[in-house]
């Protein structure tokens, strides 16, 4: 019998993302803003560069008409096991939880901005304005994530509510997690309609990210890359690279 | 007929006392009565959410969804895992339903106009009044054909409804779809089921595609990764086409525009405009030629070789298509050899004037390969279950619309109704029906929020957003098997505190109390909706075949548990109902098809262009523009939120001195024009501007109103041969700037660019062997 001392170490969340499959759509971006009670980004937000995307997808433009492409790439927070932005809070608003979590506390956070300017990947955004939404789509709100004030910070959480409700539910029922169990899942995950990205816990080696990490990070011929690597954040989100018959080994943006 | 306010208020009575049924995925199945608020409903437990299993009515081929429902509020939409169609996936457009039944301008009550037309002065009544305001005016009619009702593509049990409604009252049903199915419906039709091989009887089912089992998938138009037809179950099938573990497949996609789709594709590449019928035939004609063909096919679709097809060589036609004899040769052989390969075709390919032969083209090409009916091809969808009970059918005709407007024209129409449907908003102005309707006695509208059409009407009678509402789904095109999908009320109405004699009703319950104040017999087998739903269930539940969930119909103990699994499931299905493998037998090939044809302006000079619009991926045909989540959704290829853009060629814009942010006036041949932002980019073909639609309403509250322009109101009115849809892609224009500048509100560079240095990749690419 497992009692709960001999559990298995902790979670360790992380996603993999298979940039092949990415078509662009979207689907994942509207999801994390149903989800995580994000303030609709109005014109002029666009208009100011101060849209607030959790999870964005960004679009590479490669040659020009007629022998022309276009790549996308989803690219939301890193959960960095070296986070650059973790440090440099002055209140410690934002630190590495035993899950691998790259968490931010709403209620400490005093709105230096320090953290988004040391992010490398652009994730973290600023409250600029009071979220506001007319009184009947306030009935849409996600009851068990908080909306965020004007001049904190916020950024992707991995759906933490998601994890900690299954985590309670499990408990209760005395049930383990159960691997690509989608009321785990994080919200842009089950939203995506090609299966680009997986989310799952790293420190079990049965989850589809341990064994996707395994085959393409560790085998000669896998396509796994961190992104800006070279900066030694030690991320826990894996891409997986684009397939393009034509390319030559790594060659693009 | 005489009918008195106590006799209406019964029928009515009848109808709003309806129990609403809730069925959640995972909570017993027992049925919970929802009566008062003063009495809780049982699921009504603070802290603990329910998932409730129903349809999303918004996509153009309805998903299973599971919607998150707390505290009697619906709090998020997923797809539902169950649900033969979508599997678990779902899409922006599915996501936003929430914000369609939360949205802040919903109609909340019968409105009476009391303005003039289109003032936007109305009063509320109650239900009794505004229906007995109808049934009278009805009465009043001189003849029965002096009615017309306009609608979306209904169909299944609704749809069942309303023809009989039409048929007893004897008024006419134009089914409205902006840019319609009809050319794509037509060469399905002619391809897979010629000489109805197929289907004796009922209507034709599209067929389905097995992307996901293709080596080799060649695509023409169709912008299947992001609107067409049934995006979220292509946008699946693609991830699982791109696996590599399931030997990653080889995408083609030819196209005038580069979509969503083209950026997708392993090639993508440019056709002139109208000439993807004459690729196809020319790829036919080289697999024909070197023998790489399924020989059956090649001697049914040749007629034993007697069809010459010689003069469709790539070498004779490549500079007519746009693309390189090599090119066209290359592609023909990996088509041939990479099988199972699959053909697809529709988007502005069908609508050209030349539409029905391109699509009909292209969609033979899979007899070639022996793709039809086969793993990783074309999957014929067999008949709709049911007898009376069909999919909903594709849209009206433009000449069927220029017969209405004329009609209306001689006053022989005198009650127009529109249902689900914006056509005001969808028609070019070339068809006149904006100002025919003028001349309408009178206009009712059904429409929960006011949008273009119900703006001009005098009459509305707001129905049920569709997470509030039951319905059946029999998809068209189905999933390759029989299956019907159902939608229940997740939460309850949300006007509901107005009372019975306010607040929104079901659709089909409106026209039934209708009928039965009329003395109309509509010959159903009850007087409520979901009565008629539960009788179709039962219907589906005696027969014993197929599966509501994971439970086989014959081990139901009996009827309510099956209804309750079908309500849990969203759907009941039955695999085994296939065609059988033998395809039918292909028509002739088309030896020869048309040039297209443009409207207005002949030439493409340096200033004229050939106008492909197209369906935005949020906002789809305009439908979504009420929603903030789909306004503030970058374009997947622009990145552009909240306004109308023009996307035209970066060197031709050069050239024009075109800047983004520039406002550009387009123009057609008969001077109607509409106003869009720059936006150049190097993905379009210097010959062609694209514009989405979407933006451009005059109506429709906070977030659509006087937004951005509607394309579709400067389209030609051009026809498609031998099915007279409007060819909406056969439109030249010309684009002047106008000296304005405003900024296009659009995602890109609003996150600094990433800081890569020398030989670091954001996206590095593989060859991935
Ligand atoms: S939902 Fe998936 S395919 Fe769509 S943009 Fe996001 S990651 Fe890409």
């Amino acid at each position: 019998m497992v009692t709960t001392q001999e559990k298995k170490t902790e979670e360790k969340w992380g996603m993999v993302i298979d940039v092949d499959k990415c078509i662009g759509c979207q689907a994942c971006v509207v999801a994390c803003q149903s989800e995580n009670n994000i303030p609709v980004n109005e014109e002029e937000h666009f208009n100011q560069r101060r849209p607030i995307q959790w999870i964005r997808v960004e679009r590479y433009w490669e040659g020009e008409f007629p022998d022309v492409k276009a790549r996308f790439i989803p690219i939301m927070c890193q959960h960095c096991d070296n986070a650059p932005c973790e440090p440099v809070c002055p209140v410690f608003a934002t630190y590495h939880n035993s899950q691998g979590l790259n968490v931010q506390v709403y209620n400490r956070c005093i709105g230096t901005r320090f953290c988004a300017n040391n992010c490398p990947y652009h994730v973290r955004f600023f409250n600029f304005w009071e979220p506001s939404w007319p009184e009947s789509l306030k009935n849409q709100l996600n009851p068990d994530v908080t909306v965020r004030s004007r001049g904190i910070m916020e950024k992707c959480t991995f759906c933490i509510q998601r994890i900690r409700r299954t985590e309670r539910e499990s408990g209760r029922d005395g049930n383990e997690l159960k691997d690509g169990d989608r009321a785990l899942n994080t919200a842009c995950v089950n939203a995506c309609p090609t299966d680009t990205l997986v989310f799952g816990d790293f420190n079990n080696p049965e989850s589809r990210v341990s064994k996707l990490r395994k085959k393409e990070m560790d085998d000669h011929h896998g396509r796994g890359y961190k992104m800006l690597d070279e900066l030694g954040t030690s991320p826990n989100v894996i891409y997986l690279k684009k397939v393009d018959k034509e390319a030559k080994e790594s060659s693009t943006h | 007929m005489e009918f008195t306010r106590r006799q209406f208020m019964t029928l009515m009575g009848g109808s709003a006392a309806t129990a609403v049924v809730f069925q959640a995925c995972g909570v017993p199945p027992d049925e919970i009565k929802v009566q008062s608020s003063i009495q809780m409903p049982e699921d009504l437990v603070t802290g603990t959410d329910n998932w409730y299993a129903t349809l999303d009515r918004l996509n153009p081929t309805s998903n299973g969804i599971v919607v998150r429902v707390m505290e009697g509020r619906a709090k998020k939409i997923e797809g539902n895992v169950d649900y033969p169609i979508n599997l678990g996936k779902h899409n922006v457009v599915a996501e936003a339903g929430l914000q369609s039944l939360y949205d802040p301008d919903r109609i909340s009550a019968p409105l009476v106009r009391v303005g003039d037309r289109g003032s936007g002065q109305w009063e509320e009544i109650s239900w009794t009044d505004a229906l007995s305001r109808l049934a009278q005016r009805i009465q009043g009619l001189q003849s029965t054909s002096g009615m017309a009702m306009v609608t979306d593509p209904v169909g299944s049990h609704l749809g069942m409804v309303v023809e009989r409604f039409l048929t007893k009252i004897g008024a006419r049903h134009l089914v409205f779809e902006p840019l319609d199915r009809v050319t794509l419906s037509a060469a399905m039709e002619t391809a897979f089921n010629h000489n109805n091989q197929l289907y004796s009887q009922g209507r034709f089912v599209m067929p389905d595609f097995d992307i996901e089992n293709a080596e080799y998938l060649l695509s023409f138009g169709a912008d299947f990764l992001s609107t067409w037809v049934s995006p979220v179950r292509f946008a699946r099938s693609y991830g699982r086409f791109r696996d590599s573990d399931n030997n990653r497949g080889v995408f083609v996609h030819a196209d005038s525009r580069f979509s969503v789709t083209g950026a997708n594709s392993d090639k993508w590449l440019y056709v002139n405009p109208g000439r993807e019928g004459l690729l196809a035939q020319s790829i036919a004609q080289v697999i024909i030629s070197e023998g790489l063909g399924d020989p059956e096919s090649v001697r049914s679709l040749t007629a034993d070789g007697s069809i010459d097809m010689s003069h469709l060589d790539p070498e004779l036609v490549s500079s007519e298509i746009g693309v390189e004899a090599g090119k066209i040769r290359q592609i023909a052989r990996d088509f041939a050899s990479h099988r199972p390969s699959l053909a697809i075709g529709g988007g502005s390919a069908g609508a050209h004037t030349n539409g029905l032969s391109n699509l009909t083209a292209i969609y033979l090409l899979n007899y070639l390969v022996g793709s039809v009916g086969k793993k990783g091809g074309v999957i014929l969808n067999p008949e709709s279950p049911f007898s009376d009970v069909m999919p909903a059918s594709s849209g009206a005709s433009l000449d069927e619309w220029s017969n209405f407007v004329d009609e209306i024209g001689r006053r022989e129409v005198e009650i127009l109704l529109v249902r689900g449907a914006d056509p005001i908003y969808g028609l070019p102005e070339g068809v006149g029906f904006k100002d025919a309707i003028e001349r309408l006695p009178l206009i009712v509208s059904f429409s929960g929020r006011m949008d273009d059409t119900a703006s001009m009407a005098d009459l509305i009678l707001p129905e049920h957003n569709y997470l509030e509402d039951w319905g059946t789904d029999v998809p068209n095109p189905g999933p390759g098997y029989q299956m019907v999908g159902f939608q229940q009320p997740v939460v309850r109405p949300f006007f509901e505190h107005r009372g019975i004699h306010h607040g929104t009703r079901n659709f089909a319950d409106v026209l039934m109390v209708l009928s039965q104040v009329l003395g109309a017999d509509l010959d159903l087998s009850a007087d409520n909706f979901l009565e008629i739903l539960r009788d179709g269930a039962r219907k589906i539940y005696e027969r014993g075949r197929g599966v509501a969930g994971d439970k086989s119909v014959g081990d139901f103990t009996d009827f309510p548990s099956f209804w309750n699994a079908v309500l849990q499931n969203g759907s009941w299905r039955d695999e085994a109902a296939r065609f059988d493998s033998t395809a039918p037998i292909p028509p002739e090939f088309p030896s020869s098809i048309q040039p297209p044809s443009f409207g207005g302006i002949d030439t493409v000079a340096q200033d004229v262009f050939n106008l492909i619009p197209f369906a935005s991926a949020s906002l789809s045909d305009g439908s979504g523009a009420h929603l903030p989540w789909l306004q503030a959704t970058p374009d997947p290829i622009t990145t552009a939120t909240w306004r109308t853009w023009v996307e035209i060629n970066i060197r031709k814009a050069e050239n024009l001195g075109i800047k983004e942010g520039d406002v550009v006036k387009v123009t057609n041949g008969r001077g109607n024009f509409v106003e869009a932002l720059a936006y150049p980019h190097p993905g379009i073909s210097p010959d062609v501007v694209s514009i989405p639609i979407g933006q451009g309403h005059s109506s429709g509250g906070r977030y659509s109103q006087g937004r951005g322009s509607n394309v579709l109101s400067i389209l030609d009115t051009k026809r498609t041969e031998g099915t007279s849809a409007l060819a909406w892609a056969a439109t030249r224009v010309k684009i002047e700037k106008t000296g304005r500048w405003m900024r296009l509100p659009r995602f890109e560079n609003t996150a600094p660019e990433l800081a890569v240095d020398e030989g670091g990749h954001i996206i590095p690419l593989t060859s991935g062997d």
